[in-house]
């Protein structure tokens, strides 16, 4: 009763992982387009799947489109974009509910694959061969719309901020869904010729999670990305740069009632899974837990923060600390959190913090495995990483990691940046 | 007492107990899941401001934000706090408070027989200072001062502020700075021991556990509570809505906005979970994504791929509303109206009402799957006296008949509010 999980060639540069579990409710199908991300091109990039997910030739507008995805049960199909590194994945995915809940006994999981099938690789195009106006104008407007709205959510907004100060000029600080100017300059032509480089040059990971015959899903797929004529980029994880010699300081005013502190770190030098491994252990223990160093220290004893906490970036080996405080309390949150972050590099912890932060670990890594999304994100993430272990796998490297590793790794992270946004003067 | 509550639609089963010590435990073992996933919760959450009970002379009023603050504050011991017990399970522990409950939980894929121990002990041992109150009250007060800058949690307060005149459901859950100043130890021990009197809970567990290691802790860890007779103060809320429009401005990029309908509770809990259920479905009938007037309010730009409905209904507040990112809110609000009052006029599409059906039995269907989704669930039911499979017959014998008669109730335009965060 475990996920198998298969990785197979089925294209040039087109690979199909299936993970079947049978105790799930849910197939979930998805198909990530990777492409580098490029400052010019992130916002025609971005705009393609959500063009897509307004229709395709047999359902060419979104009543018909969604009136046909109820029929599936309420078949929920998604179009995001997201950032890996130095990668922008464009994913198109279906979530249906699997064939023995079918009230008629159809074949729900083939139909969804044959729909998604569609939406990628039938669209809907003008007598010029170019995606429609209205449809590109929309979505244009809703791209330019997300990337205003980045000033929503202050929490992460202040991340997106630091990391901008932080990796100025790398592909990493590119934002997922680029900038107003970009945006603002999204034509049908533009927008349909980054949907045909993205057929033909991105690595494409089409991923089935579920209960239902992944063979049979996995052949529609195949087939409709037969014809395709490919020439996809190799595909890299990318390497950053070295943090400065001095820290780098940014402050920024907004009317809000609280402050947002957040410090940019760099790992420097890790290689192999086991030095990632030490890093994400590091950064469990020093802020990613609520008995760690961060959680204990600055909300518990000091009474600063609800949050404050630290988080590692596997894919591109910064680490994020950041916590939500009142504007006169900023010296006071920043002196605390660099010293709990000497300590832990002095190897100021004990042996049960290191068990108890691996036992945490685990139980979050194993856990995964009991829900379809978090499953096809956790493979996603492998085959970006250029490896493929299972949790359970993962959590059995975590276990063999060292204090001396855990030591090391926290000394490899150098402070980089320190932003924090604070309210205006007459808000406070 | 035991009793096997079987579903024949899912082909599945759990168990209900009524345990010696008062305490509803509902155990939904889940065949190849490796994480197991309970919640202890106590039917108790912000809208409870004033109550009394058998033993009470009369109504005690207390400050808002107080259930959530006894959640906090339950999570620290004499000796240390219940995060640190976890550390030495593995297991991922939180809490939250709601409208209508507060709920203790936890996730773990190993030592889960430690770790029930600890969730039964904590819950059931409060421990309260001045100092420890004190504290807390830096930690709540800046948990307070994140909301005031979440522009989503704003339009959505100032909605209810809107729809309801005195009815706590309008009230922010944690609380404000100052209702939390009012908080000390022996209201905290007041509200504790009136709620968390085990009568008043229930333990649900899901997911990849052994039964008889629960009913094992719960029978060495809990002692049996005094039954007490329990009476929550019913808001004297008028029917209408307290005003039409209220704006609030925050920096955000595009205005949000949500579009309430004030609705009329149900007599029973029983009674709202049903009418939830009718009108998650009337919320997709008349703007879902299939309908005609969600592509004209698309193409018009009017609202983008955030809109969406929601609906909710507890004790005594039943409401619906629409959410989304607008230039024009208070056109899109126009045309819902004007789309109500077709529908009310013409009567609802039977076409679109099966597929629509099909669709929320779809999603519901999703809740069955997920430990932590179906021990929620089974809370929910259970506090409404129903069982966890019944949410979704209800939803099956929904008939056309009955939704055109629920419309006119809970999508009554005389009772509409708008809600809009701009900069």
């Amino acid at each position: 009763m475990s996920q198998t999980c298969v990785r197979t060639s089925i294209g040039t540069g087109i690979h199909l992982t299936t993970i079947s579990d049978p105790k799930f409710k849910h197939n979930l199908l998805s198909i990530n387009f990777v492409l580098p991300l490029d400052r010019d091109r992130a916002s025609d990039n971005a705009v393609v799947p959500h063009i897509l997910r307004m229709g395709c030739r047999s359902f060419p507008d979104i009543t018909s489109l969604n009136t046909r995805l109820q029929e599936l049960y309420g078949a929920n199909l998604d179009a995001s974009v997201y950032k890996f590194g130095g990668y922008q994945v464009l994913e198109l995915s279906i979530r249906g509910v699997d064939n023995r809940y079918a009230l008629e006994k159809e074949d729900i999981t083939a139909q969804c694959a044959r729909l998604l099938a569609q939406i990628a690789l039938d669209p809907k195009l003008d007598g010029n061969g170019l995606f429609y106006e209205t449809d590109t104008a929309l979505q244009r407007r809703f791209i330019q719309d997300a990337i205003e709205a980045e000033i929503n959510e202050k929490r992460s907004y202040a991340i997106s901020q630091c990391l901008q100060t932080m990796c100025q000029g790398e592909p990493v600080a590119v934002k997922t869904y680029g900038y107003p100017e970009t945006a603002a300059a999204i034509t049908p032509a533009s927008a349909t010729a980054a949907y045909r480089n993205m057929l033909k040059n991105a690595p494409i990971e089409i991923v089935f999670t579920g209960a239902g015959d992944a063979q049979a899903a996995g052949k529609i797929l195949a087939d409709a990305f037969a014809g395709l004529e490919r020439t996809p980029f190799a595909y890299q994880p990318v390497k950053l740069g070295p943090a400065p010699a001095s820290v780098r300081e940014k402050t920024e005013e907004m009317e809000i009632a609280q402050g947002k502190l957040v410090l940019g770190l760099r790992c420097q030098g890790l290689e192999t899974p086991r030095q990632i491994g030490a890093a994400r252990l590091f950064s469990a223990l020093y802020g990613g837990t609520p008995f760690s160093k961060l959680f204990r220290n600055v909300r518990e004893k000091l009474s600063l923060c609800y949050y404050c906490a630290s988080r590692f970036d596997s894919a591109t080996h910064l680490m994020l600390v950041d916590s939500g405080i009142e504007m006169c309390n900023k010296q006071k949150a920043q002196d605390e959190i660099l010293h709990q972050l000497e300590c832990v590099k002095n190897g100021d912890f004990t042996d049960q913090e290191i068990a108890e932060t691996k036992l945490l670990m685990r139980s979050s890594l194993i856990t995964t495995t009991d829900s379809p999304s978090a499953t096809e994100g956790w493979y996603m993430a492998q085959i970006l990483r250029g490896q493929m272990v299972s949790p359970q796998e993962d959590a059995d490297l975590l276990d063999t990691i060292t204090r001396e590793e855990i030591i090391q790794a926290a000394n490899a992270a150098r402070l980089d940046t320190i932003y924090f946004l604070k309210g205006k003067e007459e808000a406070q | 007492m035991k009793e096997v509550i079987r579903s024949q639609r899912l082909g599945e089963q759990y168990q209900k107990i009524l345990h010696p010590s008062g305490l509803t435990i509902l155990l939904y073992p889940m065949e190849g899941f490796k994480s197991a996933y309970a919640l202890f919760a106590t039917n108790y959450g912000s809208v409870d401001a004033s109550f009394k009970t058998d033993k009470d002379e009369d109504f005690v009023t207390v400050p808002a934000g107080i259930a959530h603050f006894l959640e906090h504050k339950l999570f620290e011991s004499e000796d240390g706090d219940a995060f640190e017990r976890y550390a030495k399970t593995g297991a991922n522990a939180n809490a939250f408070t709601s409208f209508d409950k507060t709920a203790y939980l936890f996730s773990c894929t190993d030592h889960f027989k430690e770790s029930i121990e600890i969730l039964l002990d904590f819950v059931t041992h409060p421990y309260f200072t001045p100092q420890t109150v004190k504290k807390e009250q830096g930690i709540i007060g800046q948990e307070i001062r994140m909301y005031d800058d979440n522009p989503d949690w704003r339009v959505y307060f100032n909605l209810l502020g809107a729809l309801y005149h005195v009815n706590p459901v309008r009230i922010d859950i944690a609380g404000t700075v100052e209702s939390i100043a009012q908080i000390d130890a022996d209201l905290l021990y007041r509200c504790y021991h009136t709620f968390y009197n085990l009568h008043n809970m229930t333990l649900a567990v899901a997911g990849n556990f052994d039964p008889d290691v629960v009913l094992d802790a719960a029978d060495r860890i809990l002692k049996p509570a005094p039954k007490q007779e329990l009476t929550r103060k019913v808001a004297d809320e008028p029917d209408t809505v307290r005003t039409t429009l209220v704006e609030q401005t925050l920096p955000v990029a595009i205005p949000l906005f949500q579009i309430g309908f004030k609705g009329k509770a149900g007599k029973t809990e029983r009674e709202n979970l049903w009418g939830k259920t009718a009108d998650e479905v009337l919320l997709e009938i008349i703007a879902g994504d299939s309908t005609p007037l969600y592509r004209r309010l698309l193409e018009a730009e009017l609202i983008n791929q955030t809109f969406e409905g929601e609906a909710m209904a507890n004790r005594d507040y039943s409401l619906t509303f629409y959410s989304g990112e607008s230039r024009d809110p208070k056109r899109v609000r126009d045309e819902i109206a004007t789309e109500i009052l077709r529908l009310r006029s013409e009567g609802i599409d039977p076409q679109l009402f099966d597929r629509v059906k099909k669709a929320v039995y779809g999603r519901y269907l999703g809740a069955y799957g997920r430990p932590e989704a179906l021990a929620g669930l089974m809370v929910t039911a259970q506090f409404a006296d129903v069982d966890a499979y019944e949410i979704l017959e209800m939803l099956a014998s929904l008939t056309l008949e009955q939704l055109n008669q629920r419309l006119p109730v809970s999508f009554d335009v005389e009772r509409c509010a708008l809600s809009i965060v701009r900069s």
